[in-house]
């Protein structure tokens, strides 16, 4: 009777079950990238260093200063963020598409076996 | 509602699944026969051969069975139905059987985790269930319709092993004797339940992830090196597991703190409260809060980290007061730049305030509180918050105050629950429902500069120390709390403590003569404590003893302090003629550190003693009126306003007023018991007392003046007293019946009873043994008779 709870479920709530489970994965690893976090914070400057805001009577040549210091703190927090949010999208994107392999085809998994016999029968080979 | 077990119910069918296929082993042969399969289809096609198409075919079935065990038997959920079988735990769905008997239920509850949680929380033994055995119907239905009521009532999602053993409880015949015997009642058995529900629900959460904020989260906020050093980050071990259960009473505060940090406004938060009221708890659970993912925290707050400054290192590190101020700066610096910190400032006190180990700062930390760029937790004692209030009310001002209050009953014995899995899991020991109880009732009597729920767990702690047998009892805590206080709280149950309570009078007329009925006052207060029939909130007894001098009242004090409370120096002794001016009363309270020898100093050290008040009609009214709290409530609040507990104690007050009353009733043949209320009234009368201060004692005792018989046999008693000075000469003295009528006529003073024969015992018969040792007329080994010739008086 265990083979066809096995056969019933998996049509039903095992494919469910699967998709849920997909989907948790991947939100585990969007989790792990930090990825909503490294786009609300892409441009911000590395690690917060950089130099203060410049005062009202701050002089021309300290503000330029200052605000290249910034640039530069910037490009480097957006490039270390870049890396890592392309990293984790790309992770994303092959563990989806993986995913989405595997879901598709579910349905197909009990059926293997006669596929095998049918292939064997046809004596397909390399 | 079907109160029957079901046997063709899916979910028993289920369980066996689950029991016959869910096992490691099951598991590994179809990962094996999985990868065999696979490996070898690839195999036998690299070799041409058509077949591995077959193998590889095969190979879904064994991982199919994996996922199916994986996803479906790992939890059989209940059903949401009235029917008993659908509600029903796991591991009774294995053991249990449709015609099954009641006393084959009493066998199989043992069996199941729950049920073996509550017989051990609740120390319901296997005597405990023979002796219910025969009391249980047979049919088990009414067990079962009862588990579902209990259910219901508990708002408990299955029946367990727990619901039934209650169950079963519940339906004996009796149960409420039955339970007053075991000093419980349904709603501790419902508790019970409900205990172990929540710990199965921790087990469960447990193993779910919790997110973060992931490898990236931190990127965005400043390096702080300086608070690194100083201080440590509490949110770290809340990173990625579920280390910390929240209290629900905690919500509240939490909610009120996610508030003030996350809406413009001084970015500050005060938690006032006692110490041990759960302060720090909170912040730890707020740090919980913050660092997961799940939670609902405005954004602006989620992934906050909060360290705790280490005030002590940062003072200690700190040459002066403005190298402190340096340092503090360059953190507040750190920590607005960094963005991403919530400072703690726990015994926050200790920068507003100048003393060993403090050092004001409130001139640069004011300004930070006002200018809310920083967020900052400060945790203040309630005291300290209103001298620091008083010093400097800007400073207050800007503070957003959360009370924290100590927990009632209710929710201190939940805190203990959640806590006892870590002491059980550090201490290798398990705690019964009642030592969470006892540790409640008597932290709250016994620990008094401590807040619940602080001061019971630090009790239940304790209480590991003294398990029998791996088991912390209501006993246990009750030893921690005798070790720990010097007290006594265990009811008399060793056959020489209940001995020596129903023969206290005649172990105390060893060493005292007649007074009789004070002797049988002071007994019965006794026996009252020792059974556990005292009232709680007094002292064990507090006496008046009247009377002429000499007749025995200080030597009843001291002889209870040896035969009750194991030693003559467990006397708190008060010469009441050295309290004679209102400013006396400071001498009484001072505290400890000050003046090691007031009362509440001694008392604090020595709860359980004989305080003794010796000739308290000498005592000024203001002293007389400050001890009323003490016979009335026994407690009393030294100078630094700590409550010193009397309720362990026994409080005698001696006095001479009325002596002479009592003597001539007595000369003209009158029982003084019959004329004592008269005796009273007389003394309140004359002003000598107050009604008010005669009224706070249990027993007003009247000491009678000693005949010449009481004398002979105190006598005897002072010679014993002599022979044991010089037993370790191995020499004794004998008195003949003459010397020892002569020593009486002369020493016989009714005014002042037994002092005048110490002295002339002293001075004959002591003398006379000196001289006779000295002069080598007698040695090791002699007797010395003393006759009326001897004796040199």
């Amino acid at each position: 009777m265990a083979i066809a709870d096995i056969f019933l479920w998996w049509y039903a709530a095992g494919w469910r079950t699967f998709i849920k489970k997909n989907r948790n994965a991947i939100s585990s690893i969007t989790d792990f990238f930090s990825m909503s976090s490294l786009v609300r914070t892409l441009f911000k400057p590395y690690r917060q260093i950089s130099a203060e805001t410049a005062s009202a009577n701050s002089s021309l040549d300290l503000r330029f200063h200052m605000f290249l210091d910034r640039l530069v703190s910037r490009f480097i927090g957006f490039c270390s963020r870049l890396f890592l949010l392309l990293a984790g999208s790309v992770i994303i994107i092959i563990g989806g598409i993986f995913s989405l392999i595997l879901i598709l085809l579910w349905p197909f998994i009990p059926l293997l076996p006669i596929v095998g016999i049918v292939l064997t029968i046809m004596g397909v080979t390399f | 509602m079907n109160a029957s077990f079901d046997p063709k119910n899916p979910r028993v069918k289920k369980a066996f699944q689950k029991k016959s296929l869910n096992s490691p082993a099951i598991l590994v042969l179809s990962i094996i026969l999985f990868v065999g399969l696979l490996a070898g289809g690839i195999v036998l096609l690299i070799m041409k051969i058509a077949l591995g198409w077959l193998f590889i075919g095969l190979s879904a079935w064994p991982i199919m069975l994996v996922f199916w065990i994986k996803n479906t038997l790992n939890e059989i959920p209940v059903k949401q139905s009235d029917q008993f079988t659908d509600l029903i735990s796991e591991e009774l769905l294995l053991l249990l059987k449709p015609q099954i008997k009641s006393t084959d239920l009493l066998n199989i509850l043992p069996k199941t985790p729950s049920g073996i949680f509550i017989l051990a929380r609740f120390q319901l033994n296997v005597d405990f269930l023979n002796f219910i055995t025969p009391l249980l119907p047979e049919d088990t239905t009414p067990i079962y319709e009862k588990a579902l009521n209990i259910r219901e009532k508990t708002n408990s999602e299955e029946i367990t092993g727990a619901t039934l053993v209650v169950a079963v409880i519940e339906n004996l015949p009796d149960y409420q004797q039955i339970l007053n015997g075991l000093k419980l009642d349904l709603n501790d058995l419902y508790q019970g339940i409900n205990w172990y529900n929540y710990l199965h629900g921790i087990v469960k959460d447990a193993k779910k992830p919790v997110r973060s904020g992931g490898i990236a989260r931190d990127l965005a906020f400043g390096f702080t090196p300086t608070l690194q050093h100083f201080a440590v980050n509490l949110s770290e071990r809340y990173t990625g597991s579920r280390y910390k259960i929240q209290q629900a009473e905690n919500y509240e505060i939490i909610g009120k703190m996610i508030d003030a940090f996350s809406h413009p406004g001084h970015q500050n938060v005060a938690l006032i409260g006692s110490y041990g009221s759960g302060r720090s708890t909170i912040v730890n659970s707020f740090a919980e809060t913050l660092m997961n993912a799940e939670a609902k925290v405005p954004a602006n707050l989620k992934f906050r980290q909060i360290y705790a400054l280490d005030a002590p290192s940062l003072i200690s590190t700190a040459k002066d007061q403005s190298e402190l101020e340096y340092l503090m700066i360059k953190i507040f610096n750190e920590i607005y730049s960094a963005k991403n910190i919530i400072l703690c400032l726990d015994n926050a006190h200790l920068f507003f305030e100048e003393g060993p180990g403090s050092i004001d700062i409130s001139n640069s930390l004011t300004p930070v509180l006002e200018g809310g760029k920083i967020r900052i937790i400060l945790i203040m004692d309630d005291q300290k918050f209103l001298e620091i209030s008083n010093k400097n009310p800007m400073l207050t001002n800007t503070l957003n105050k959360i009370m924290v209050n100590p927990s009632n009953q209710e929710d201190t014995i939940k805190i203990l629950m959640d806590q006892v899995p870590y002491f059980e899991h550090q201490k290798k020991v398990i705690y019964t429902y009642k030592s969470l109880l006892e540790a409640y009732k008597l932290s709250k009597q016994y620990i008094h500069d401590m807040e619940m729920p602080g001061k019971a767990k630090l009790l239940l702690e304790a209480s590991a120390s003294y398990a029998e047998n791996g088991l912390v009892t209501e006993s246990s805590v009750q030893t921690a709390v005798e070790k720990s206080y010097g007290v006594k709280v265990k009811v008399a149950t060793e056959s020489e403590d209940r001995e020596k309570l129903l023969n206290l009078e005649a172990l105390i007329h060893e060493r005292m003569i007649d007074q009789k009925e004070a002797v049988a006052t002071v007994a019965n207060a006794l026996r009252r404590a020792g059974a556990g029939v005292k009232n709680q909130n007094r002292p064990i007894g507090t006496f008046l003893f009247l009377g002429p001098t000499g007749v025995g009242k200080t030597e009843l004090a001291k002889t209870l302090s040896e035969v009750y409370f194991n030693g003559e120096d467990h006397i708190i002794r008060l010469d009441m003629n050295e309290f004679v001016s209102s400013s006396d009363v400071n001498r009484l309270i001072q505290s400890g550190e000050n003046e090691a020898e007031s009362l509440t100093a001694s008392v604090s050290k020595k709860p359980f003693s004989v305080i003794l008040l010796d000739e308290i009609e000498k005592a000024h009214p203001s002293v007389l009126t400050t001890l009323l709290q003490v016979l009335d409530e026994g407690v009393l609040r030294d100078e630094k306003n700590r409550e010193i507990s009397f309720r362990d104690s026994i409080i005698i007050a001696t006095s001479n007023a009325g002596a002479n009353e009592i003597r001539d009733k007595i000369a003209n043949g009158i029982d003084i018991n019959t004329v004592k209320e008269e005796i009273i009234e007389k003394l309140i009368s004359t002003g000598e007392f107050k009604p008010e201060f005669l009224n706070r004692f249990d027993e007003v005792c009247l000491f009678k003046p000693l005949s010449k018989e009481d004398l002979l046999a105190i006598l005897d008693l002072i010679i014993a007293s002599t022979n044991k000075t010089l037993e370790s000469q191995k020499i004794s003295v004998k008195l003949t019946p003459e010397a020892k009528q002569l020593l009486i006529e002369k020493g016989y003073d009714p005014k002042m009873g037994a002092r005048p024969m110490r002295r002339i015992v002293q001075k004959t018969v002591e003398n006379t043994v000196a001289s006779a040792i000295l002069s080598g007329a007698i040695g090791s080994g002699s007797v010395l008779e003393i006759t009326p010739e001897n004796l040199e008086i």
